[in-house]
């Protein structure tokens, strides 16, 4: 078989690239429906029904990433691309839904907690096989998350499954029942279980026991070596070219006519370079669906709609926020001498809420994302509908207000319209960004010219990324900067490392001797919203940690751009979301229309 | 076999003085492989420890080029930490690709330039040597990435061919001339856009030479003994003519490797350009260095080639 590939790899070259070229368009591009056959469920297996319009077997979707994965090891990816490739193979005990963001059911039948929020019983259901026939069953289950705590293993989830710095304990019950014991209660603990795809102990046991288990599933792994309980299974590998997916036969969700899913054959990703590179292959019909559009490919893209049957959606914005952040750090002087004097202003309220109302986000959207994002006046974006404050007024330009809190804070202007603070000092700095993200490039250079207008001297520094992340997260040799981060989640748990002053991503202020007394509230708070059980107690926190970042804006946050994605039209029950990877979340239930005519906007 | 023997040790000192390079400058760049993660609320400090000394990372850079000598020995060239896999087998796969794209853009660059070239050089102010002089301009004045955008805008308009990549989205190995034929349609823009590159360079060097022996006393004594153009152009001046262009051989291909690095990056060709690009980007350390240095050896080799080629054509190097 590969002596047959390479041969091919070498005609070209033997009989010259001309010879071949004419005729060669009966050759498949997309996907094809095939006459595949549903099969029925049995009855010895406890399935999942799912909602959603009745499809049709068969087909291949063809779908890109950006990247080829680099592993389809669950315990070690890192990467998106990774993990979305791998969660087609894979399947969790609880899962969000990505569309109503809510925990549901899924190899789980049910759970039960416990009055003191600290104990979680599990009751999986009965008969489920993985992808390679194996049976699945309770000790799978304790298997996965021993081996996602092993700390031989260094999966990054294991941070997760830490609850107060002790490790969830887990223990079977029965065949199809298991206990998770949490050290204190944890708000929202059933999110936990969400991508923690559960293992086949009868394939990796050996290797567990080994330490091996964080070199298991390269990309190189014949695929009998893998199994799973998602709805594909891996076919072939192409190093650099493509992932091919075959349907698993024993997958454990049906439709509502009891048709075990999912409804296609397969799925192929191909891999590009780039964003455009994608747009290009989804433009020309070489893919069916694409995940993540930019606002200057979804504009050409739009006219092309009809003639060529694909549908564009804007989804709104996700949980993607951008945001500018004053180096708030407590340095050394021989850390940039010159910060030391800026930092007085970075560390004035009305500073920053200066900057914040000079700042017209709508001329960013409007310029920047063509009218496809939204402002913020705080991280939490209107994608996140549950724990979005809506109490907090959206941010409005206003230099009049600008100049007053200036003044307020014995800032003056001086001639020819600069501004200086009390000790004389013109006001001059600079912004960072990382200057592959032409986007934040515009931004900030937008932000640039808004503050001139206030008398501020600001400069661009552009940096690669991992400079640029350098600077910000180890030399902390910079003055402001932009950034932007996605929340993998709506639930506030997920912010914990982004808004206490102890965690991790708390950009603006990771090196610190001393808090300001609004921030040791967000601390507590954000702790008491982790431990509180009850929904509406943790919104009315929330809600609180919110003002809080809004009346003393650590950062000044600035957008979040809409999502935009698209399909080809013979994509049947594609329904995108804001969470996850969009377009795939429900790819077990997609299906290729067979009928001419038949699909969505035809 | 003593010529040989020099030039293979002159080939490993350099690729030791590259890979040395490489190893300091790579080191030199701010963060790592492991920085990308520190934008992820979920991976905490204590992780990133962990993973870090678990790769070396920790470890100095004498140590771990010393380790990476010996991994390259071991043909396992270090390792790639976005992959968590010896960077060996990935450097394989890719550089047949990258050899493939540009193999045939140079096998198509010289079989358009050795003509024209050739017969412009044979005859001056021609209407070949005018297509030949027009040609050189526009393709000189043409960015390769121009040109790369232009093809591909015009596969993805009209359909004819394939917007990038190696093989189909949807193909199914069905036999080898149904493989052969879907390459071939994948590697013709790229090899296009790579030939047009190197074409200039080779028209006015081949038009150079070949003008050059035209007006040689040698050539002149055989015009004037009446041989005819045709057996005069292909028996006696492109004998003549042909140490430089032996010399050129050998640097072109070293220098289609690092054009293709862009081009395969234009349209996802699955070869070392496109990896060398998402290695740099990640900072995956060895992968760089490692696409560095066979970069370098593709150089040589092209060199080497030359060198073989001319140590067997001409006596008097034989000689010497």
């Amino acid at each position: 078989m590969r002596s047959r590939a390479e041969i091919a790899v070498c005609l070209p070259i033997l009989l010259g690239p001309f010879s071949l070229i004419a005729g060669t368009s009966e050759l498949p591009l997309t996907a094809q429906p095939s006459s595949s056959v549903c099969t029925s469920i049995s009855s010895t297996e406890e399935f999942l029904s799912v909602k959603g319009e009745i499809g049709q077997c068969g087909g291949r979707l063809i779908i890109s990433k950006r990247s080829e994965p680099k592993t389809l090891n669950p315990l070690t990816a890192i990467d998106n691309i990774s993990r979305d490739v791998i969660g087609l193979m894979t399947a969790d005990l609880i899962h969000v839904n990505r569309d109503s963001q809510q925990p549901e059911a899924a190899l789980a039948k049910s759970w039960t907690v416990s009055p003191d929020g600290r104990k979680y019983i599990l009751r999986l259901r009965h008969g489920l096989r993985f992808s390679d026939g194996y049976p699945f069953d309770a000790d799978d289950v304790v298997f996965t998350f021993q081996s996602y705590l092993d700390e031989r293993t260094h999966a990054p989830q294991r941070d997760l499954l830490m609850i107060s710095g002790k490790p969830i304990a887990v223990k079977k019950i029965d065949a199809y029942s298991v206990s998770f014991t949490l050290a204190q209660p944890y708000a929202a603990a059933e999110r936990l279980f969400d991508s923690i795809a559960i293992l086949p102990r009868h394939l990796l046991q050996r290797l567990y026991e080994a330490g091996q288990l964080m070199n298991i599933w390269g990309l190189n792994t014949p695929p009998t070596q893998i199994a799973g309980l998602g709805p594909f299974r891996l076919k072939e590998y192409t190093p650099g070219q493509r992932i091919i997916f075959e349907r698993n036969p024993y997958y454990w969700k049906s439709d509502a006519k009891r048709q075990r899913l999912p409804y296609l054959d397969g799925i192929a990703a191909v891999f590009v370079t780039n964003n455009d590179a994608e747009a290009l292959r989804f433009e020309s019909g070489e893919t069916d669906v694409i995940s993540r559009l930019s606002v200057a490919n979804f504009a050409v893209l739009e006219r092309d709609q009809q003639r060529r049957k694909f549908r564009l959606y804007d989804l709104g914005p996700g949980l993607e926020y951008s945001f500018l952040f004053f180096n708030l750090n407590d340095l050394s002087s021989d850390i940039l001498p010159s910060l030391k004097e800026k930092q007085s202003w970075f560390r004035t309220v009305a500073f920053r809420q200066a900057v914040s109302s000079a700042i017209d986000r709508e001329s960013i959207i409007r310029l920047v994302y063509r009218g496809r994002a939204y402002p913020l006046s705080v991280q939490v974006t209107p994608g996140n509908k549950l724990w979005m404050n809506r109490s907090i007024p959206p941010p409005v330009r206003s230099l009049p207000r600008a100049r007053e809190l200036l003044r307020q804070a014995h800032f003056s202007w001086g001639s020819g319209g600069s501004l200086h603070d009390a000790q004389g000092q013109r006001v001059q700095f600079s912004i960072l960004v990382n200057t592959e993200n032409v986007q934040r490039v515009q931004i900030a250079t937008l932000i640039q010219q808004d503050l001139k207008e206030l008398g501020m001297g600001v400069s661009l520094v552009s940096l690669e990324s991992h400079t640029f992340l350098h600077h910000v997260f180890t030399s902390y040799e910079y003055e402001t900067a932009i950034m932007t981060l996605v929340d993998p989640d709506p639930d506030p748990n997920t912010e914990i490392n982004v808004l206490s002053s102890k965690g991790g991503t708390h950009v603006w202020h990771l090196k610190s001797n001393n808090t300001p007394s609004w921030q040791d509230e967000i601390d507590l708070l954000m702790q008491k919203q982790s431990i509180t059980l009850n929904l509406g107690e943790r919104k009315r926190i929330f809600d609180r940690v919110q003002d809080l970042l809004w009346q003393n804006m650590p950062a000044v946050f600035l957008i979040s751009p809409d999502i935009l994605v698209g399909a080809k039209n013979r994509v049947g029950n594609f329904h995108p979301v804001i969470l996850g990877d969009y377009t795939l979340w429900n790819v077990e239930q997609l299906f290729i229309h067979k009928e001419p005519g038949a699909e969505r906007g035809s | 076999m003593r010529f040989l023997l020099r030039r293979a040790m002159h080939t490993l000192l350099i690729l030791v003085g590259a890979s040395l390079v490489s190893f300091s400058l790579v080191n030199l760049a701010p963060g790592d492989f492991f920085d990308q993660m520190k934008v992820n609320p979920r991976i905490s400090q204590g992780t990133l420890a962990s993973l870090r000394s678990q790769y070396g990372l920790d470890r100095p850079l004498p140590v771990r080029y010393l380790q990476w000598v010996r991994s390259v020995i071991n043909g396992q060239w270090g390792f790639s930490f976005a992959y968590n896999s010896p960077a060996g087998p990935i450097l394989w796969s890719r550089s047949g690709k990258t050899l493939l794209l540009t193999g045939v853009a140079t096998l198509l660059a010289w079989s358009l330039a050795l003509p024209l070239g050739g017969w412009a050089g044979a005859r001056p102010g021609s209407s070949i040597d005018w297509l030949t002089r027009g040609t050189v301009a526009v393709l000189l004045a043409t960015p390769e990435l121009v040109l790369a955008l232009l093809l591909l805008l015009f596969a993805v308009r009209t359909g004819y061919f394939p917007a990038g990549g190696l093989t189909s989205s949807e193909y199914v190995p069905s036999g080898l001339w149904d493989q052969t034929k879907d390459i071939t349609r994948h590697v013709f823009l790229p090899s296009i856009c790579l030939a047009a590159g190197l074409l200039p360079l080779l028209l006015t060097h081949i038009r150079t030479a070949v003008s050059e022996a035209f007006e040689s006393p040698y050539i002149e004594a055989a015009r004037g003994h009446g041989i005819p153009f045709r057996r005069l152009l292909l028996r006696h001046v492109l004998p003549l003519a042909a140490n430089p262009l032996i010399s050129l051989f050998g640097l072109s291909l070293g220098m289609m490797i690092s054009s293709s690095l862009l081009i395969e990056a234009v349209f996802s060709w699955p070869g070392l350009g496109q990896l060398m690009l998402e290695a740099i980007q990640q900072r995956d350390f060895y992968l760089v260095v490692d696409t560095a240095v066979l970069s370098t050896a593709f150089l040589i080799v092209g060199n080497l080639i030359a060198d073989v080629l001319l140590y067997a054509s001409d006596p008097r190097i034989r000689t010497e």
